[in-house]
């Protein structure tokens, strides 16, 4: 089997090279003179599940809503299966969309609801019913043809749609937050069933979520969104191990900044003081390097700092840092500590505790050392 | 202490001030309290309904001008037998559908404009007009209208530079369904807007991505979701233009008379009082009909009325 290895990190994309199925080039959407999507580039290979994932107002559903047909981009061209789609209608597009709200259609039946986009797209009348039969079966709702939208759970509901959706066999399919409404356990339980029904059927498919677990758990690709901007396109343990600034760092897990300014740039590693603490990690941009006295944060997340009531059960650690637990809160499969370090001018940083038979064994007001690895430091402009 | 905003205090002191009055464990009659004022508004009604009865079962002697003692069903077999007053049934009963109909259409695409559009200036445009003819009354308007389209009025003298007319543009059946509908517009388009304003536009946005176009979109998702608002400006519309007064009389000038005309001929011109109480039972009873069969038809439940379906 084929691997992609184009060294451009950002298209790096593992299995074999379909066609590509949605090409964004360069759109931009301004309102008034808000930009709410600026120079958005990437490229879609055909059936691969794309996340776009991103804070609240981030240009998210605009940009969805331009490869839908709903608006035109101010400017900038947008392709799929490489034809040009600028003028399209979207009832010409083909194009399955799960909206937010879901906009099922409450005077007909789940059936009639499911049947019909192949009415729109006139369908042979004589196939449609086994059609209809198929896609509810594939959404396990084989037995609800008949109840109205009202009589369905919310959960039902979000099936219904994906059946009609994805019923004319369209050539993408779109879901702008159709999960954002439901409880956890439910959104994760339908997060599995999107990805499930998605490898079943192979269809090139682009989510709209900011909750970055769903993008971690459904995507082959995540697309970080910030301020309109594409901030980072990859793979999810690339966004989540490599992220490309310090914004999709702080933005997927938990994440602590440590600021402070350069004193000494090597090769692979920089160092910087935060405070009285000497600190040191990888610098992340490629593009620019670092000069002694810059402002840097460095960011390491939550799970790779351990913590520790002496420093020499840190002793397999680069960093050992001397702080107090301000606060303990138990999360039943982990605990996490809030401690203040005196030596980064009283910053506070989070650390996970993952070790179950020692759940909470400090207290709040506890002196304790914590510590990492300079790897798991990621350095970048401040 | 907190320093509370003034109106919450001022709403505890009236709290504390009810509670005295009107002890929380009556709560459970305060909304029949609150329909109290109606049910006695309604009951004045009937009993003004009873006294009609009565006098529909009484006939006019023509040499004492007086109503007779005793019950006989006489008005009504005049009523309903005298081609007369068959005509005037006919032209209401036609004409209050027409009306309806015409109305329901001109109505739908203007709510449906306001509520839709994105250009702030054009909604105010269309809601002042819209607001604009309450202000009027009915009578005014319908003199304008007679100005406006009498021999010599405004269209005549306009068509007459052309050298064409002048036309007969008024008291005939077409100047008074016209003047009816014009009256009626604005309460449709009052009852239409909220069925409109209800539908998410994330549904038609979802009917064209599912393929259909806006022709569709409207066929399939806005009528049948716009039902409700459908059933109720229907009914208004209806039973407003069946029971009209002023419109027939005055661009019908006397030769195009709904029932009301009819009744108000009898108690005030003929001063047979019998027979036009027979005639006002008679509305009130086909009225009434009227709203049965469409509430048979479609529900009650299209007004929304009772639980609200998510
Ligand atoms: N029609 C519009 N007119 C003016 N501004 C708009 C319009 N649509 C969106 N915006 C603005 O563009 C920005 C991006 O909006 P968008 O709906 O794409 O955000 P989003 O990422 O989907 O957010 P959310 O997660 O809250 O849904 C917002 O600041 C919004 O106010
Ligand atoms: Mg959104």
């Amino acid at each position: 089997m084929a691997v992609a290895e184009t060294g451009l990190d950002r298209l790096a994309v593992e299995g074999p090279v379909g066609s590509t199925a949605v090409s964004v080039r360069n759109v931009n959407m301004v309102f008034g003179d808000y930009r709410a999507v600026d120079d958005a580039s990437f490229d879609l290979q055909e059936g691969k599940f794309l996340t776009i994932l991103g804070p609240s107002g981030s240009g998210k559903t605009t940009l969805l809503r331009m490869i839908a047909g709903f608006q035109a981009p101010t400017s900038g061209e947008i392709a799929i299966n490489g034809i040009p789609v600028g003028h399209v209608p979207p009832n010409k597009r083909s194009i399955g969309m799960v909206f937010q709200k879901l906009a099922l259609f409450p005077h007909m039946t789940a059936a009639q609801n499911v049947a019909f986009p192949l009415k729109m797209r006139r369908f042979d009348a004589r196939t449609i019913p086994a059609r209809v039969a198929k896609y509810l079966d594939l959404v396990k709702l084989g037995g609800f043809a008949n109840r109205r939208i009202h009589e369905l759970s919310g959960g039902q509901q979000q099936r219904i749609a994906i059946a009609r959706a994805l019923v004319f066999e369209p050539d993408l399919l779109l879901l702008d937050e159709p999960l954002a409404a439901l409880d956890r356990k439910l959104r994760e339980e339908m997060q599995l069933e999107f990805r499930r029904i998605q490898r079943e059927l192979g269809v090139t498919t682009i989510n709209v979520t900011h909750d970055q677990r769903e993008a971690l758990v459904v995507s082959d690709e995540i697309i970080v969104m910030d301020k309109g901007r594409i901030q980072q396109n990859a793979k999810p343990s690339a966004t989540y191990r490599q992220p490309s600034n310090s914004f999709v760092a702080g933005f997927i897990g938990v994440t602590n900044f440590l600021s402070g300014s350069v004193t000494d740039v090597t090769d692979s590693e920089v160092a910087f003081i935060a405070g009285t603490q000497p600190l040191c990690g990888r610098w992340v941009a490629t593009d620019v390097r670092p000069s002694a006295g810059q402002s840097v944060k460095g960011a390491v997340r939550a799970e790779q700092i351990r913590v520790a009531a002496t420093p020499d059960r840190l002793d397999d650690l680069q960093t050992t840092v001397a702080g107090s637990v301000m606060d303990v809160i138990f999360e039943g499969e982990r605990v996490v500590y809030e401690v203040r370090l005196a030596s980064l001018q009283d910053a506070t940083i989070r650390v996970f505790d993952h070790d179950p038979s020692q759940h909470a064994e400090f207290e709040a007001g506890a002196r304790v050392f914590v510590g990492w690895n300079a790897r798991d430091v990621l350095v970048f402009a401040e | 202490m907190r320093a509370y905003p003034l109106t919450w205090r001022l709403l505890d002191v009236l709290e504390t001030g009810l509670e005295k009055v009107f002890p929380r464990r009556l709560a459970g009659i305060t909304p029949y309290l609150m329909l109290a004022p109606a049910v006695l508004l309604v009951g004045l009604l009937v009993l003004g309904l009873f006294q009609v009865a009565d006098g529909s079962l009484r006939t006019l002697d023509t040499t004492t001008f007086l109503m007779s003692e005793s019950y006989s069903l006489d008005n009504f077999r005049r009523a309903l037998s005298e081609p007369l007053f068959r005509n005037v049934a006919v032209k209401s009963f036609a004409g209050s559908l027409i009306v309806t109909a015409m109305t329901l259409v001109l109505a739908l695409p203007y709510a449906y404009v306001m509520v839709r559009t994105k250009s702030a200036a054009l909604r105010k445009i269309l809601l002042i007009a819209l607001f604009l003819p309450f202000f009027i009354g009915q009578v005014v308007r319908a003199y304008g209208w007679l100005i406006i389209l009498g021999n010599q009025g405004l269209v005549n003298e306009a068509l007459s530079f052309l050298g064409i007319g002048p036309f007969r543009l008024i008291y005939n059946y077409p100047a008074v369904l016209f003047g009816l509908i014009q009256y009626m517009l604005p309460f449709a388009v009052l009852m239409l807007a909220p069925a409109v304003t209800a539908i998410p536009e994330e549904t038609e946005a979802a009917a064209e991505s599912l393929g259909a176009n806006w022709i569709q979109t409207f066929i399939h998702v806005v009528l049948p979701m716009a039902r409700p608002g459908f059933v109720g400006a229907g009914l208004v519309v209806m039973t407003l233009s069946l029971t009209d007064f002023a419109i027939p009389a005055i661009l019908g000038g006397g030769s195009q008379d709904f029932i009301a005309n009819a009744i108000y001929d009898q108690f005030f011109r003929t001063s047979d009082q019998g027979l036009g109480a027979t005639l006002a039972l008679l509305l009130v009873a086909a009225g009434s009909t009227l709203v049965a069969i469409v509430f048979a038809l479609v529900g009650t439940g299209t007004l929304q009325m009772g639980r609200a379906k998510q």
